[in-house]
């Protein structure tokens, strides 16, 4: 009789153990994705604020191409009132808008060649198209820890404690193809 | 040939790398179990306890101090935001992939191609590459490498090689105070048991050269896994490969204290020693292995 109760609460003790040590995996799991969420934020923040000092650089150079610095202009805005929000979707559309804009910005650039020598310029030009890189990897993380996160609801046991806390797989981040690739700067 | 992926790749060396320690426990524990028979149980004992309370007192000053001892030993200066720009950016992206804290960046004299990560958890992470790894690479090849040492961060391989070295040196100073004890012995010798008395001279020999081996061959399998972590970091394995040739390519060996030597991307030593006993996997092997990623 004794020897069935000790069992009994040893495995009582071990099935509590483990709802609470999945239920904490989730939290540190969905956390990891929140973080990455607003690591990829601040990366797109940072090539937003980029977008006034070089609209200033190129402007002695090329003030009257008014239809790409308008375009510009307005992806930046569009971009600051998404990054609030909790969108991925448009967030990414509007960042990738404003990445497109750029890229055209530095195209006709390539047509200035006193704006070319100009060391502010360039150093603008790396600096964003460094933030580029950064937005690709912040993505990728976000889905790594998607990924992570996803693994845990889908085996077993993992699956039974998702069913229990009501935890639902995440979505990953579509990464379109041309962010990936490098952007070739020519000096 | 069969694709693997580096999740794969970083769970199997995690296995292997388990493995590894539970073998040096088991050295550890038959030590001293043989040496407790051939003497006096409550005299071991004794030894035991002086032992580990010295060798913990050693470990943990080391421990604490181990990024500013390494960074000193080889000359480490901090890097410059601006001046080293590339290495900069590339440390932030792999922080970024990896989901590390931002750690801090060294550059060390040297033309060769090398680097090397300390700190004892990530949060006081520390990354060192030298000059050469700055002018030779290129972008991917310098994330790469910065990916490998990420991973050595993620991994926790510091606080886990350290360990392994504890129990490494907890073994050779047991293994040194029975052969040393042996000389004071005299003609007490009817104490212990006298079969047991050899086993545990011939383990105490053993011992700490099997020890030794194991660490090594840990200190290898980590390689491999931050390898691996540096693709999935990447997502890119031509990176790491094309680093890997451009270091085999150069010939010239950097110099650097032997104690720091495991916690270099590449081996340091100049001697051809056999694979057994090096610190890292050949690099053919590594590329052999990231080719198939």
């Amino acid at each position: 009789m004794l020897w069935w109760i000790i069992i009994l609460i040893v495995v009582v003790i071990f099935i509590l153990i483990m709802v609470f040590s999945y239920y904490n995996r989730f939290t540190v799991l969905q956390n990891r994705i929140n973080n990455s969420f607003a690591q990829i934020d601040v990366q797109l923040r940072k090539r937003s604020d980029l977008v006034p000092n070089l609209v200033q650089a190129v402007k002695g150079y090329m003030g009257h191409e008014q239809k790409i610095m308008k375009e510009v202009t307005e992806a930046r805005k569009a971009l600051l009132k998404v990054i609030p929000s909790k969108d991925m979707k448009s967030k990414m559309k509007a960042g990738d808008a404003l990445q497109g804009a750029l890229k055209s910005l530095f195209a006709i650039a390539e047509n200035y060649p006193n704006l070319k020598a100009n060391e502010n310029f360039l150093q603008l030009q790396k600096e964003i198209s460094a933030i580029e890189d950064k937005v690709a990897y912040a993505r990728q993380f976000y889905n790594d820890s998607v990924l992570g996160y996803n693994n845990l609801c889908k085996t077993i046991p993992g699956k039974w404690f998702a069913a229990m806390f009501n935890k639902k797989a995440g979505k990953y981040l579509e990464i379109p193809a041309a962010s990936r690739a490098v952007p070739k700067i020519s000096f | 040939m069969k694709k693997i992926s580096f999740h794969d790749q970083i769970a199997r060396n995690k296995r292997n790398s388990f493995f590894l320690v539970i073998i040096v426990f088991i050295v550890l524990i038959v030590l001293g179990y043989a040496i407790s028979f051939a003497f006096s149980p409550d005299y071991f004992f004794f030894i035991m306890i002086l032992a580990t309370i010295i060798s913990l007192v050693y470990v943990m000053i080391t421990f604490y101090n181990s990024d500013k001892i390494a960074l000193a030993s080889v000359k480490a200066k901090k890097a410059d935001p601006v001046l080293h720009r590339e290495l900069y950016h590339a440390v932030e992206n792999m922080s970024l992939a990896s989901g590390m804290p931002m750690p801090k960046i060294y550059i060390m004299p040297g033309a060769q191609i090398n680097a090397f990560a300390t700190g004892r958890n990530p949060e006081h992470g520390v990354i060192c590459v030298t000059e050469g790894a700055l002018n030779i690479l290129n972008k991917q090849e310098l994330e790469a490498v910065v990916g490998h040492e990420m991973a050595h961060i993620a991994n926790y391989d510091i606080r886990f090689v350290t360990t392994v070295a504890i129990v490494v040196g907890a073994v050779s100073i047991f293994s040194q105070l029975f052969l040393r004890s042996l000389w004071f012995r005299g003609n007490r010798r009817s104490q212990g048991n006298a079969l047991f008395f050899v086993i545990a001279i011939v383990l105490a020999i053993l011992a700490p050269i099997i020890v030794k081996l194991v660490q090594l061959a840990i200190s290898r399998k980590r390689e491999f896994m931050a390898d691996a972590g540096s693709v999935q970091f990447t997502r890119y394995p031509p990176g790491m490969i094309n680093a890997l040739k451009k270091i085999k390519a150069d010939h010239e060996k950097l110099k650097v204290p032997t104690a720091v030597a495991p916690m270099f991307l590449s081996d340091t030593t100049k001697r051809k020693v056999a694979v057994l006993f090096q610190t890292h996997p050949p690099i053919d092997k590594r590329i052999k292995v990231l080719e198939r990623m």
